[in-house]
């Protein structure tokens, strides 16, 4: 049976797909079920190569990170927080490509919301402003 | 199942001499059920000449619409059986978080667009969202999912026994999305028309017009090819004519998309123009002779 994807994901993708910054797309349990271009070019590694991952698979292989270099609690992630709270979550930590790169990055989560309840949401990165 | 189309012109009626084969009324296109009973899939101006053919016999009629732009609603006050006391009409629709189906229809049904209101109908109407999962009008059922298009708009796939129907009338699948490449569960509209008998798809654009119409929510040629290529679909007809595109003008339109579609391995025979009054009926192939 065809995992078909809700419409709302859909046309996420396909817009983060067209953007030049930095963006991941994560379902409703927080796996990572796509990143665009930009995105695979700070991760060293493309969307085709790497593949799905669940919450803990990709904290595992990228971060975040904080200052310290300690893997930060899936709780505490913006992530989490706008698709448990529904909202709008920004955070600012360290991410490792995997050729081993360090990225000092700020990252704003945005929920998706559908008729039928919490799709998942749009992760954006930018450079941390220092 | 047998299938009539009433309205193939997308965005707004066009009526003229140089539009008579292809027709000019907008999205309607009636299916006859198994078991004798009709079904409706949109209400454009097509549905006035349908309901003229029927208000006498055909108490009871279901109406699946897509949307609600004008040129799938536009007929409902002109059909016939919303005039008859013992009709029983049930429209079926998108949901919205703003407003009931019947709210939002009843902004064309009412003043000062229209003499008459909702109420005022003699008609049994009722309005009810589509379900999230499948649910059956007589011998069908009947499963309806969102599209990408411009507003909350649905296609659907009718399934009447062995035969499969799917009708995504307004659709832009390639928006931002290269069709060809995609994943199936990425492509909006795939697991609606996955190997459907007979696909009735948006082809509202040639490639040249569609760089100018980007967003507008309707396909180019080459990505209708590609949807129905990719959701196998043993038979396509291409819907939603562009208001300017004269007869003239699709039939060499007609020809162009055949050639295309045998080249990405289509069947020359699968594939035809939505032309009003065209009837034809729905079929499942029939199986391959068994190896011995």
């Amino acid at each position: 049976m065809l995992d078909q994807k809700p419409l709302e994901l859909i046309l996420a993708r396909n817009f983060l797909t067209n953007l030049s910054t930095p963006a991941f797309l994560v379902d409703a349990r927080g796996g990572m079920i796509f990143y665009n271009e930009a995105a695979g070019g700070l991760l060293g590694i493309s969307f085709e190569e790497f593949g799905r991952r669940s919450a803990e698979e990709w904290g595992h292989a990228i971060g975040p990170f904080s200052e310290g270099g300690e893997p930060i609690p899936i709780e505490e992630l913006p992530t989490t927080r706008a698709l448990r709270q529904g909202r709008p979550a920004h955070g600012r930590f360290k991410i490792h490509s995997v050729r081993g790169d360090e990225h000092q990055i700020e990252s704003t989560a945005l929920p998706i919301v559908a008729e039928g309840g919490q799709e998942g949401a749009m992760i954006f990165l930018w450079p941390a402003v220092t | 199942m047998k299938v009539k189309v009433w309205g193939a012109r997308g965005s707004v009626p066009a009526p003229g001499p140089e539009m008579n084969r292809y027709g000019g009324n907008t999205s309607c296109v009636e299916l006859e059920l198994s078991d004798g009973s009709t079904l409706i899939l949109d209400a454009g101006t097509g549905i006035r000449g349908l309901g003229v053919g029927i208000a006498a016999e055909l108490p009871r009629v279901n109406i699946l619409l897509t949307h609600l732009h004008l040129d799938h609603i536009q007929g409902l006050m002109f059909f016939a059986p919303c005039f008859q006391s013992h009709s029983e009409i049930t429209i079926w629709g998108p949901s919205s978080p703003e407003a009931s189906l019947e709210e939002r229809i009843s902004r064309y049904i009412s003043a000062p667009l229209s003499p008459v209101e909702v109420r005022e109908l003699p008609c049994s109407v009722s309005f009810l969202d589509t379900p999230a999962s499948e649910w059956e009008i007589g011998p069908a059922t009947i499963r309806a999912e969102a599209v990408t298009h411009r507003g909350p708009t649905l296609g659907y796939r009718v399934t009447d026994g062995d035969n499969t129907l799917t009708y995504i009338s307004d659709h832009e699948p390639g928006l931002g999305a290269p069709l060809e490449k995609l994943d199936p569960e990425w492509i909006s509209g795939y697991d609606l028309a996955r190997d459907t008998d007979l696909l009735i798809h948006d082809c509202q654009y040639t490639d040249a017009e569609y760089s100018d119409h980007v967003g507008w929510g309707h396909s180019k040629l080459s990505d209708t090819l590609t949807f129905a290529r990719r959701v196998e679909a043993k038979r396509l007809m291409l819907f939603h004519h562009d208001p300017l595109h004269s007869d003239e003008f699709l039939d060499r339109f007609g020809e162009a998309a055949a050639e295309r579609w045998v080249e990405l391995g289509g069947d020359p025979a699968a594939i035809e123009l939505a032309a009003e009054r065209r009837e034809l009926a729905v079929a499942a192939p029939a199986p391959s002779p068994a190896l011995t």
